[in-house]
This record gives C-alpha cells, sequence and structure tokens, in this order.
C-alpha cells in the first residue's frame, strides 16, 4: 500500500531522513515513533508527495510518487485523507465550511450530500454542536479532531495523524482512539505519528521507531513492548541516557551533528 | 572580503529567484482566470472587494484631502507671486489624475493590503495550511491568489479615481479660501486643460500597480518560512518592494506616456 525505499531527505544541510525503508500493507495500522525532531512529519510528508526525497523512492497506492504529474499526484491525494499537527484548519470559514472544502472545491459534491457528509463526519468526532463556529473560537483540540473530520470526509483509503491526541485530554484521546480503531476495522490504511504510548499500544498493528533517519526498531505491539533492543526500551522507560541520547549526552556525535557541522 | 561578495551573490540569487517565483505566480494566476467565474470564486472575490473597500477607504480619503492642500498650497504660492493663480486647477488636476492620485493611492493600499495578504498567505504557510490545500487538490493559486488578484485590480482603479477627486476637492477649497480663485474658475481651468490621456495614464497605471501590490503580496506570503518572525518579515518585504516596484513602474509608465 504504502512504500519508502531507501529515501534520503536533506534539510537545511542535514540528512533528515537517511535510506529509510518502510513498507505499509493494506488494512495496517502503523504507529510512527521517534524523539522529536526525527522527521517524522517529514516522513508523512513524504506519503502525500509535499516533499519529494532526494534519492530513493515513494510509492503509494501502487503508484510511484517520484516523478508523477500533478494528475497523478491530485488522484493519489483524493484517497489520502491527512491530519495536520495543529488541524490546519483556515481561520476565515466555520468548522463546518471547513470539513465541507474538499467535497465542494476538488469533489464538486450537490450541497444535499455535501451537508450530509459533513453532519456525520462532526458527529464522528463528537462536535456536531460546533459546526458554525469558527476556528479561532475553538480549543486546540477541538481544532484537532474538526481537522480530522475534515481528513475522513472523502472517504480516504489512506489517512495519515500527525499526533492526533497531543494536546487532548484523555477523554477526547480516548473519542480518537476509538474513532482510529474503527477506521481500522473498516479496512483503512492509517500512519499515526504519536508521542502517547497510550494510544500507540490501543491502535497500532505494528510499531516502528525512527531514529537517526531510519526505522531502528519495527515489531507488532506485542513485541515492540518486549523489545530487548535498548532504544526501544529507552524510548519506552524515557531514560535520559541510552543510545537514543546519543551526541547529547555521551559526547558522540549523532549523525545528523556531524552533517551539520560539515 | 570574501564573505561579503558571498553574502551579495547570495541576496542577488535570492532576488532573482524571488522575481522568477512572482512572475510564475502572476502568469498562473492569469491562466486561472476561467476558474473566477464560478459562484464561489465570485463570491470570495466580491468579499475581499468589499472588504478592501471598507479598509482603505478612511485613510485614502484622508492622505488624498490633504495632498490636494498640499499641491494647491505650494502650486499657488508660487503662482501667486507671478499673479498666475488662475491656473492653480489645471496644475492640481493633471497632477492628481496622472501622478498623485495613483502613485498615492498604491502607497497606501500596499501599505494597508500588500502587507496584508502578505501576512494572510504567510500565517497560511506556516500554520500548513497551504499545505493542506494541496493535499485536498484545492490549488491556492485559484483558491487565494486569484480572488486576491482580481479583488485589488479592481479595487485600485476605483480608489485612485476616489482619491483624485477627493484630492482635487481639497485643493479647490484652499483655492478658493487662500487665493481667492473660486470653484467655477478652478474647475473650469481644471477641466479645459485635462485630456482625455491623462485619465488613461493614470487608471493604466493604477491597474499596475493593482496587479503589483497583489503579486508581490502574494509572492512574499507564499514564500514565508520560520513561524511567527517569518511572517512580519514577508509582510516588511512585500511592502518595500512594491514600493520600489511603483516608484519605478510609475516612472516608466509616465516617461511611455509622455514620449
Ligand atoms: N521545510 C523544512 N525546511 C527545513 N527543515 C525542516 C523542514 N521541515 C522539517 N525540517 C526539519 O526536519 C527535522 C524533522 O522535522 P519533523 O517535523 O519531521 O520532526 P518530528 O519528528 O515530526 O518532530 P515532532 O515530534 O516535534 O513533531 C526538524 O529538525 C526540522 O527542523
Ligand atoms: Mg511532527
Amino acid at each position: 500500500m504504502i512504500q519508502l525505499e531507501n529515501v534520503t531527505k536533506v534539510l537545511s544541510g542535514r540528512a533528515i531522513l537517511s535510506e529509510l525503508n518502510l513498507s505499509i500493507e493494506e488494512g495496517e495500522t502503523l504507529v510512527l515513533l521517534g524523539r522529536s525532531g526525527t522527521g517524522k512529519s517529514v516522513t508523512l510528508r513524504h506519503i502525500v508527495g509535499l516533499m519529494q526525497p532526494d534519492s530513493g523512492r515513494v510509492e503509494v497506492l501502487g503508484q510511484s510518487l517520484t516523478g508523477a504529474s500533478m494528475e497523478q499526484l491530485s488522484t493519489i491525494r483524493s484517497q489520502i485523507g491527512y491530519l495536520f499537527q495543529d488541524g490546519a484548519l483556515l481561520n476565515w470559514l466555520t468548522i463546518a465550511e471547513n470539513v465541507a472544502l474538499p467535497l465542494l472545491e476538488s469533489h464538486k459534491l450537490p450541497a444535499a450530500e455535501v451537508n450530509n457528509r459533513v453532519s456525520n463526519a462532526l458527529r464522528e468526532v463528537e462536535l456536531d454542536h460546533h459546526g458554525e463556529k469558527l476556528p479561532g473560537e475553538i480549543s486546540g483540540g477541538m481544532r484537532k479532531r474538526a481537522g480530522l473530520a475534515r481528513a475522513l470526509v472523502c472517504d480516504p483509503k489512506i489517512v495519515l495523524h500527525d499526533e492526533p491526541t497531543s494536546g487532548l485530554d484523555p477523554i477526547s484521546s480516548s473519542i480518537i482512539n476509538r474513532l482510529v480503531n474503527r477506521l481500522k476495522s473498516t479496512g483503512i490504511t492509517q500512519v499515526l505519528v504519536t508521542h502517547d504510548m497510550k494510544s500507540a499500544f490501543e491502535v497500532a498493528d505494528r510499531i516502528a521507531l525512527l531514529h537517526e533517519g531510519r526505522v531502528q526498531a519495527l515489531d507488532n505491539v506485542a513485541n515492540f513492548r518486549d523489545s530487548n533492543d535498548p532504544a526501544v526500551q529507552q524510548f519506552l522507560e524515557g531514560h535520559i541516557s541510552g543510545p537514543l541520547s546519543r551526541g547529547v549526552l555521551d559526547g558522540t556525535p549523532n549523525e545528523d551533528d556531524r552533517n551539520e557541522v560539515s | 572580503m570574501t564573505g561579503w561578495i558571498e553574502a551579495l551573490g547570495h541576496f542577488l540569487g535570492r532576488c532573482a529567484e524571488t522575481t522568477g517565483y512572482g512572475l510564475v505566480l502572476l502568469c498562473r494566476t492569469i491562466l486561472n482566470l476561467p476558474h473566477l467565474f464560478t459562484r464561489r470564486r465570485m463570491r470570495d472575490c466580491l468579499d475581499l472587494i468589499f472588504s478592501y473597500t471598507l479598509g482603505s477607504f478612511t485613510v485614502t480619503a484622508v492622505v488624498a484631502l490633504f495632498t490636494g492642500m498640499i499641491l494647491a498650497l505650494n502650486g499657488g504660492d508660487s503662482l501667486a507671486s507671478l499673479g498666475q493663480e488662475n491656473l492653480i486647477g489645471r496644475i492640481v488636476a493633471i497632477s492628481m489624475i496622472r501622478e498623485m492620485g495613483p502613485f498615492m493611492t498604491a502607497l497606501i493600499l500596499t501599505a494597508s493590503l500588500g502587507s496584508g495578504i502578505a501576512a494572510e498567505i504567510g500565517t497560511m504557510k506556516v500554520s500548513e495550511e497551504i499545505d493542506a490545500l494541496e493535499i485536498m487538490s484545492i490549488s491556492p493559486v485559484k483558491f487565494l491568489v486569484l480572488p486576491r488578484m482580481i479583488a485589488l485590480t479592481l479595487v485600485t482603479p476605483v480608489m485612485t479615481i476616489f482619491a483624485a477627486f477627493i484630492g482635487i476637492l481639497g485643493a479647490s477649497i484652499v483655492a478658493a479660501n487662500n487665493f481667492g480663485v473660486t470653484w467655477i474658475a478652478f474647475s473650469n481651468d481644471a477641466l479645459e486643460n485635462l485630456q482625455l490621456g491623462d485619465v488613461h495614464i493614470g487608471l493604466i497605471k493604477s491597474v499596475v500597480f493593482g496587479v503589483t501590490i497583489a503579486t508581490v503580496g502574494a509572492t512574499q506570503g507564499l514564500l514565508t518560512r520560520g513561524g511567527a518572525t517569518g511572517v512580519g518579515e514577508a509582510a516588511r518585504r512585500a511592502v518595500v518592494i512594491t514600493f520600489l516596484l511603483v516608484i519605478i513602474l510609475g516612472y516608466y509608465l509616465s516617461w511611455w506616456y509622455l514620449s
């Protein structure tokens, strides 16, 4: 379904992704973990073609994104829902108008159908009473849920979530987790970036840990939790020193730092 | 020394890049013109025309009034020393319509609307809203730039005519009060000497300025990088670059008209 092969991306002189390999099966929910700044959002951006790799290949729904024409990219994107880290709603449109936007602008559906779909999507994220408010009038967590409603309103085959539960209260988090699990049961492929371990364990089929631009560990939930990999252990336990903080505490420069100097 | 040259090279490279981006954006907007004739884009456009007019109306009126009064005061003073104060009408009318009106309006709209467009689009850029549009296969050019460009291209000439009118009105008050030139004498002198060409060049200028303000604002907005500071920087650059372009383009348009 989603294939990243040897993807390398250098941003501001730093190799954010270096020879990253990741393969996501149809219907699978993959959780992407990693410390802040390891390139999780960058990875998601490659999957929707917002960023092109410097080298390597990205394939989505059987189509290579490298060198895809605008139309091809548009066809692929129409089957992907993307939840941005901060919702990315247009602030002069109401919540309902924001959710309706992809239906009206790119799918050009009739108004009755749009209203129907929008109210369903809003109900799913429990925002049905806030459709008439502007993004500035609701809380950050609600904005995020509205962003999720917008990502789902076009019935995508793939949903990419960038930190869907960060900044949410435990109950809202549970609403999101339940929704992710429901999407999973309908066979939608999902990639979920999160720092919220509880939600990761609740929704994931497999978990990947990103470090230094590569997949450091990748396994199903049970194996990941019991992994002997010191990096996984450090991440799960939140130890300050360990393989994931190489260069920060031990004085050994890690790859990123070296690239920054040169 | 080498650092200096390197910085200069970097700066020139960036200028070329921005210019190229702006010109491509302008062409893409023009190619997207047919999309304007949909109900949704039309409505966006009308909303913007309304808010742009409302947002720049007062300041344009005040600045135009005082510019006309200043022109009349200075021109009248010089002319009165030659006993020719009855020529004040034509001087004020021609300069307001040909030069001062378009120029002054462009500067006001740059500061109030151009910077606003840069900040608005820049904020959308740094908060990933532009990316969200692209993922939804909604072209930011069609959705954001086109209505703003059309609205400004229409509002600028209208505000220019308004500014010229108010400026001339202000001048006629000064002419009557300070130099004893009656309203009738003032307007006769103005109308007899004003040519249709003067009005044309004023309007052509105002349209060119409108397109410039919108293009530079949108370009700077879309090229914004790096959070809130980036947005401030984009707005500042939009104002500075548009000021320069308005002055330079204004000179060449006048030169073209007079030759
Ligand atoms: N457009 C860009 N230009 C330059 N550098 C970028 C760009 N986008 C991301 N980066 C850099 O890439 C690195 C990884 O960014 P990314 O947003 O993927 O991190 P992340 O893993 O999602 O972190 P977080 O958990 O904090 O969201 C960061 O150091 C960031 O500064
Ligand atoms: Mg991120």
